[in-house]
């Protein structure tokens, strides 16, 4: 009898036994669904990078590494770059993020660890109704109303921490009567303030998502060792949820790279480098494509589709980055898969 | 968790269903609406003639129930989606493919007209305030204003400003020239007129900006880093930035109608006869006798103006800056213009052209004169499908109409103030949206030194507040005079107490509305699974 399985299990493994899976007809079709979702995004990515691509050819190869290095933006002349509004869209995002960060995660804590039942509801679904307003009202708020209330703000910041190189601002005397506040008005300041608002709901909806998925025997293990809600907040949700964090950050980082009527509607365009943040004056490659789109010339349409394209790589590896980080956390591999 | 998802799945696919037999309905619905008269229209374009034009789309509403909407996106933006067919019309202050432009704007494949819909003059809206009280009667001269917003004159206390006020004394603070960020016909309007009369200032600014020599006509006035000018994109905004309270010192240049709803000041400008003046109707119409139009109705650009005649109108009544702008309407039924498209089309334009021009004024623009308004009933003829009803003189209700075929708006203009003259004397009245409110000059051989002192009592605030008090102003010919004003009440501009608590309680209602269902739907689902929600 032994030997008789022995030799059978030699059999077997010289030659493996094929396996086919018969599929139900409901399987072939749900597979057939899913996988065609699936390719029609990436096929649709694709072809936007292409698109952009083709149609910006022309640009980028009249103006070859200038491309990069300029920062006017007179394709006509034959003079442009996206070096000043490719530095004001990362500007506009890093203030946008370092505001977005701490507030989102904040919100996500309270809401997921200390929040009494009741609030906790009512809580997600005003974060959740946050995220669903228009970008434009976001702009208008902070055209009409935000520019003003944060005047004061800025000119503190600019008294007090005018050392610091990028919180100067030319033109701007503390304590001269005559000086204008206008100089603090329409700076990447106040547009990365209003981004920032835009993506935090976004940003705190994941990292609650993540947050509350922390596994409850962990929790009440940390309890049970005599841990302070802060204590076990520190040692068990935040490092589970840390894929979570960076990946709502990551999310919001995109979004604010890519945010245009609202920024469109605070700035004031300019094609330098400016590194003083409350300084009047910044760009973005998005709001540059929308105030320049209707009264392109074919170049400069390419010279734009350029610049979009630039924004769709560095959104592009941004993303793929987040998802990276995201799928290595015990989180992010449970949620993400 | 696959509870919930099979449910929402179920939803989703529902709201598809629910959306797909919306769509197959309106399909079979909307051929018998193309029988109708009047098809929906829409266009795209002016922020410069839009306040004219809202205003009539809400009276043929209103009137006729014509559905027409018009997005006020920018003079560029609607002639590009003009020339894509996206819109049935588009309303510009420049035509396409504009001779001296730094754009190339090529005239687009779709056979299209020019219509004459409404005159107006370019405003230079301002906000400045001399010792706390505002300033309403500045007065600028062409050089001076095309250097502000050249950044070559920066501080309001300039030498060549102060020329021009003799009766102000101007503080030392900055000017911050605010301009246009979008594609904008008025920047183009506003950089035509300065580049044909002020080359000299345009070409050195075109050359800060780094646009090489001379960047030509422009709808996108650059912006020089490290200048004090602000961009912004539309007109509302614009104005909306000047107008704010904490903006003094800024300037702008906008359509007169913005300022008027602003409630703030414009500058008067300098014509070339002499006198300072304001861009009211009349103002407007008696330069537009100047203009000289594109009469050769077999030419592409026939109807397109040429304003250099009106730069330089020796008529004291002239605003230099005025203009009118078009509305480009197709010339056949392509990318979807429908003959119902035509009649709405068609009847809206013999609408604004004769009485729609009524109201011209009132919204800070200025009446068509006659031939421009006929010209304009021919080109209308042109629309597709349309079947209009061409008005003449008696019927058109034009203001600007008199039987004998003259301009009846030019020719009953008032001469201007002799304090408008070039002179060491200057008006105290108001210009703009502050007509009301006067300004204290120190005018003449008496002239003190601070102007600020002799400030007449009447200045009431555009809020409404009453103010009460004696003031002396010191006249014309130099002689101190007494004014005295009553205590006035204004009729308050609040909204009352049943409007107020109506707002907040529909407000809420609001609120509850969007957060009832996902708040009900949780915790029905969690009654149901009997475990608390899974956050």
């Amino acid at each position: 009898m032994p030997t008789e399985v022995i030799e059978h299990r030699e059999a077997a493994s010289a030659t493996p036994r094929k396996l086919s899976t018969v599929r139900g007809r409901q399987d072939v079709l749900f597979r057939a669904a899913a996988r065609s979702g699936g390719t029609t995004v990436l096929l649709i990515m694709t072809l936007v990078g292409v698109f952009l691509f083709v149609r910006g050819f022309d640009a980028i190869t009249d103006a070859g590494t200038a491309f990069i290095t300029t920062e006017a933006w007179s394709p006509n002349e034959g003079n442009f770059g996206i070096a000043a509004v490719l530095f004001g869209t990362v500007t506009i995002a890093t203030i946008a993020i370092v505001l977005a960060v701490p507030l989102s995660i904040g919100t996500a804590l309270y809401i997921s660890e200390f929040a009494p039942r009741g609030l906790k509801r009512s809580l997600i679904t005003i974060v959740d109704l946050m995220a669903a307003v228009p970008s434009v009202v976001y702009g208008l708020w902070g055209f009409l109303w935000l520019t003003d209330a944060i005047l004061p703000i800025a000119e503190w910041i600019s008294t007090h921490f005018g050392w610091i190189p990028i919180f100067d601002v030319d033109g701007f005397e503390p304590g001269d009567p005559l000086s204008t506040t206008t100089v603090f008005t329409a700076s990447a300041f106040i547009a990365g303030i209003v981004v920032g608002l835009m993506v935090t709901p976004i940003a705190s909806s994941i990292m609650r998502e993540a947050f509350s998925q922390a596994p409850v025997g962990e929790r009440e293990g940390a309890l049970a060792l005599g841990a302070t809600r802060w204590g076990m907040v520190t040692s068990v949700v935040l490092p589970f949820g840390r894929g979570g964090i960076i990946g709502g950050t990551m999310l919001g980082l995109g979004r604010a790279l890519g945010e245009t009527i609202a920024v469109y509607l605070v700035i004031s365009p300019v094609f330098v480098i400016q590194p003083n943040i409350l300084q009047t004056g910044t760009n973005s490659i998005s709001s540059l494509v929308a105030l320049r789109f209707n009264e392109a010339s074919e170049f400069e349409l390419s010279a734009l589709m350029a610049a979009g394209l630039a924004l769709f790589l560095m959104t592009l590896v941004i993303n793929f980055g987040a998802s990276m980080v995201i799928a290595r956390s015990r989180s992010g591999a449970e949620s993400e898969g | 968790m696959t509870r919930h998802s099979t449910t929402r799945q179920v939803a989703a696919a529902l709201g598809i269903v629910l959306v797909l037999v919306g769509v197959i309905q309106g399909a079979t619905v909307r051929p018998a609406e193309a029988a109708a008269a009047h098809a929906p229209i829409s266009g795209a374009g002016s922020t410069w003639s839009s306040n004219a034009l809202d205003q009539w789309i809400r009276n043929v509403f209103s009137n006729y129930q014509w559905k027409i909407s018009f997005g006020a996106n920018g003079s560029s933006a609607g002639r590009q989606e003009f020339a894509n067919g996206t819109k049935d019309f588009a309303v510009s202050e420049i035509p396409y493919d504009l001779a001296g432009s730094d754009a190339a704007d090529p005239r687009p494949s779709r056979p299209l007209a020019y219509m004459p819909i409404v005159a107006g003059g370019t405003a230079f809206m301002y906000n400045l305030q001399i010792g706390g009280r505002r300033v309403t009667n500045l007065r600028l001269s062409g050089e001076v204003v095309a250097k502000i917003f050249a950044n070559q004159i920066t501080v309001w206390n300039d030498p060549a400003i102060a020329a021009d006020n003799p009766g102000l004394k101007l503080p030392a603070i900055p000017i911050v020239p605010v301009v246009r960020s979008d594609g904008s016909g008025t920047t183009a309007q506003f950089t035509t007129w300065m580049r044909q009369q002020h080359p000299n200032v345009w070409n050195k600014f075109c050359q800060d900006a780094g646009r090489g020599s001379s960047c030509g006509i422009t709808s996108n006035f650059p912006i020089v880093a490290g200048s004090r000018a602000i961009g912004q994109s539309g007109s509302n905004s614009v104005a909306g930035y000047v107008a704010n309270p904490q903006r003094v010192g800024s300037i702008t240049y906008v359509e007169y109608s913005y300022a008027l709803n602003a409630r703030y000041p414009v500058a008067k400008v300098l014509n070339a006869g002499g006198y300072y003046t304001e861009p009211t109707a009349s103002n407007v119409a008696v330069a537009l006798l100047g203009s000289r139009i594109n009469e050769d109705p077999s030419s592409r650009d026939y109807l397109t103006q040429n304003l250099t005649g009106v730069y330089n109108s020796a008529d004291p009544r002239t605003y230099p800056l005025s203009s009118y702008s078009y509305m480009i309407v197709p010339t056949t039924a392509d990318y979807g213009f429908s003959a119902g498209k035509g009649r709405t089309l068609a009847d809206f334009a013999s609408y604004f052209l004769c009485e729609g021009q009524q109201q011209a004024e009132t919204l800070g623009y200025s009446p068509l004169p006659i031939n421009l308004v006929q010209a304009g009933q021919a080109q209308m003829l042109k629309i597709p499908g349309g079947d209009p009803q061409v008005k003449g003189i008696n019927q058109c209700n034009n203001p600007t109409f008199s039987p004998d075929g003259s301009n009846r708006l030019a020719n009953t203009a008032p001469m201007p103030a002799d304090c408008d003259k070039v002179g060491p004397v200057q008006c105290t009245k108001g210009t703009g949206g502050a007509q009301d409110t006067e300004t204290a000059t120190s005018n003449g051989a008496a002239g003190g030194d601070d102007a600020a002192a002799g400030g007449p009592g009447g200045a009431a605030g555009p809020g409404g507040e009453a103010a009460a008090g004696d003031g002396s102003t010191i006249g014309a010919d130099g002689e101190v005079q007494l004014a005295y004003a009553e205590p006035q009440s204004l009729p308050a501009k609040g909204l009352g107490i049943p409007l107020t608590v109506l707002m907040v309680t529909i407000g809420l209602a609001l609120l509850v509305f969007a957060m009832v269902p996902p708040l009900a739907g949780t915790r029905r689902r969690a009654r149901r699974s009997g475990v608390p929600p899974p956050w």
